[in-house]
């Protein structure tokens, strides 16, 4: 490719389009381009490894904490619990599932997992619903109470429920709480979306149902909703012991970035996330085009979407485009299964950057505090509760202002390694499994009676 | 530190033990929500015990880390969302330990919003950047297995017990004891006799230092104690 033209075309890869590809744009006609050397990711996705134990957990959060951990699951011995969600794999619903199950049933609190069953047509109304309580159009016409009613009925019938506690994670299963018994159970809805702006047909249809419910969780103060039973706040967490989270050996770092000619021996400037345009990353080219005028570094785009979603091949094609044959710009369009090659393109970051422009709660900047990297983040949803202004990282605006924070971090490394010292701590405080499965079990313990909640004023000496 | 105090402390046997313990918090969402400093002034008024709880003697703990420059949540909205940087830095001026009820820490907390609307009218309305959500914190006490006789099971348990237990006996305790003290210094004077140390360990600032700052600077003064 060297006639100048920017398409997808000149991908370089070593699979399918996509599979670990690197999307590099061509030089200029009698521009010499860098050769960058193929990367090698898998093109199937591979085997999970084995869920962790409790105990690999006690050199990252201490000792005492877990000991909290088993104190508060004695109480709830013999109890049972049944999670309910639409999908056993894939997405993030799924992905928490399958760490906190297996945990809360080594603490002893059996907990299963069920997956409602549905056909394409359930599935069509579930998708409009979400999309609808995300602030979308959706009819709520009477076919599709109809299907979405009739599935929950023949989940009510192939189901058992008797549980102490039943969790039913997003609207799909919501109307289960049907088979709710004035003398047993206590029922929970997890609700993992923003709930602050719902259309207002399709929160009316559900609503009813979420009243009957004994509690709700939410993930944010500000995607609740006013409602009958108490609510909750467990923020989303990631796993430290993950692929994408977990300590990673100094050699596998190095081989990331050699795999995709990242120059390690200067400052490298990361966004990880989806080909997306409320992720901003064309804002994000430009914002590094600002800061390249007066400070030296790569800009590595990382994320996928742009092969299974025709919107993300657009903008990919944009970022392309923005990226304007710069040779310091890489852009690379992974596989979900790059967990560790995103986890080493974050530890190789020197400043990791989530410029976007509406975001849910943002695990990837939970995923680079954790790391212990200097944040510069756009101030909008879950992301101030992370990135609290120049304690735990920077909170931007505009291009401008994103601009400006790269050059002042990459210029002033001690205070961006204590804005990466207290993201650290801040993640481990807040954001860990381990503290979403106390919050679990504190839930249950408050839900079942088993202790109750300790005025502040009032305690033994 | 005196002598007399000091004479056989490593031996000394305390009259009662101390328990460590420590405490799991969960978070309910408020019904109050504040778009303004007004309703941030109205929701202050009626909002349950708990959530002043919360967003001072909590939040305090659940940001331990940071060494300079968070205080509380009242005062970081004023400042973040609010752009009401006097009004931030006066809530942010609150020493959480100086207070031993709740109603007195809320009242001085209406005290100095309706004080600065008062001087600043206009502030009442202007919409903030972001909403104030209230929430509310469900403490739960749990034991740990330290328990302290004398001075070194006590410096053995410091060392050992999570910063939640350090903040529990050593910023919450105030609320329980209804005294300016903290379990830590009250235990070390009224069972071991040592009220210089009980006194020194009392004045550390948690406002310019991370909890685990608060537990190196007892350590540091109870190693002293045991020579």
């Amino acid at each position: 490719m060297s006639d100048g033209k920017r398409t997808q075309d000149s991908m370089i890869g070593n699979g399918p389009v996509g599979v670990g590809s690197v999307v590099s744009v061509p030089a200029a006609p009698g521009v010499e381009r860098r050769q960058r050397p193929r990367p090698k990711i898998s093109s199937t996705p591979p085997a999970p490894p084995p869920a962790p134990r409790l105990d690999d957990y006690a050199p990252i959060i201490g000792q005492p904490e877990l000991d909290d951990l088993r104190f508060l699951a004695q109480q709830l011995r013999g109890k049972t619990v049944k999670m309910v969600n639409s999908t056993a794999v894939g997405g993030g619903v799924a992905e928490i599932l399958n760490r906190l199950v297996p945990l809360m049933n080594e603490l002893e609190v059996v907990t299963k997992w069920e997956v409602i069953t549905g056909g394409n047509d359930f599935f069509e109304v579930t998708k409009g619903f979400h999309n609808a309580l995300h602030g979308g159009e959706y009819a709520v016409t009477q076919a599709v109470k109809d299907i979405f009613l009739s599935y929950t009925e023949q989940n009510r019938q192939r189901m058992e429920f008797s549980e102490d506690v039943f969790v039913m994670h997003d609207p799909q299963p919501a109307a289960l709480i049907r088979s709710k018994r004035s003398d047993r159970g206590r029922w929970v809805w997890r609700c993992h979306i923003d709930l602050s702006n719902p259309n207002p047909e399709v929160w009316g249809f559900l609503r009813p149902f979420v009243d009957q419910y004994d509690a709700a969780v939410f993930s944010s103060p500000a995607f609740s909703r006013q409602l009958a039973c108490p609510q909750y706040l467990f923020y989303p967490c990631i796993d430290p012991l993950s692929e994408k989270n977990k300590d990673l050996e100094e050699s596998m770092v190095q081989k990331v970035c050699d795999d995709f000619g990242i120059d390690r021996s200067r400052p490298v400037v990361t966004q990880i996330s989806r080909f997306d345009r409320l992720k901003d990353p064309v804002g994000v080219i430009q914002a590094y085009k600002l800061a390249r005028k007066y400070v030296d570094c790569q800009l590595v785009l990382a994320g996928g979407g742009a092969t299974d979603d025709p919107e993300g091949a657009a903008v990919l094609q944009e970022v392309m485009e923005e990226a304007d044959d710069d040779p310091d710009i890489i852009i690379l369009n992974l596989p979900a299964w790059s967990a560790i090659e995103i986890n080493a393109l974050q530890r190789a970051s020197t400043l990791i950057i989530q410029k976007s422009l509406k975001e849910g709660f943002g695990l990837t900047v939970t995923e680079g505090l954790w790391k212990g990297k200097p944040v510069i983040a756009g101030a909008v949803g879950g992301i101030p509760t992370q990135v609290i202004h120049k304690l735990t990282g920077v909170l931007v605006h505009s291009v401008e202002g994103c601009a400006y924070q790269i050059r002042y971090l990459l210029t002033h490394p001690d205070y961006a390694a204590q804005l990466g010292r207290n993201g650290r701590e801040h993640v481990k405080e807040n954001f860990l499994m381990t503290t979403s499965v106390k919050r679990w079990l504190l839930l249950l313990q408050i839900l079942l009676g088993t202790t109750k909640p300790h005025p502040p004023e009032e305690g033994q000496h | 530190m005196a002598t007399a105090e000091m004479m056989g402390v490593p031996r000394r046997q305390a009259r009662a033990p101390f328990y460590f313990q420590s405490a799991a918090h969960l978070i309910r969402i408020g019904r109050e929500k504040a778009s303004n400093l007004g309703e941030l002034l109205e929701a202050l008024k009626v909002c349950p015990d708990e959530s002043i709880f919360q967003h001072t003697f909590q939040t305090l703990r659940e940001h331990h880390f940071i060494r300079e420059g968070f205080s509380n949540d009242f005062a970081h909205w004023a400042f973040a969302a609010c752009n009401e940087v006097g009004l931030a830095e006066r809530l942010a001026g609150i020493d959480v330990r100086e207070f031993m009820s709740i109603a007195a820490l809320r009242q001085r907390l209406v005290d100095i919003v309706e004080s600065y609307l008062q001087q600043n009218p206009r502030a009442r309305d202007r919409a903030a950047l972001e909403p104030f959500y209230f929430s509310a914190s469900e403490v739960i006490v749990i034991p740990t297995p330290f328990v302290a006789r004398d001075l070194a099971e006590f410096s053995d348990g410091v060392r050992h017990v999570s910063l939640t237990s350090i903040h529990f006996h050593f910023i919450d305790a105030r609320l329980r004891l209804k005294l300016d003290t903290n379990d830590f210094s009250l235990w070390l004077e009224h069972e071991l006799d040592l009220g210089r140390l009980a006194d020194r360990i009392n004045r550390i600032d948690i406002y310019t230092s991370t909890l685990h700052d608060v537990r190196r600077a007892i350590l540091r003064f109870v190693q002293s104690a045991l020579g």
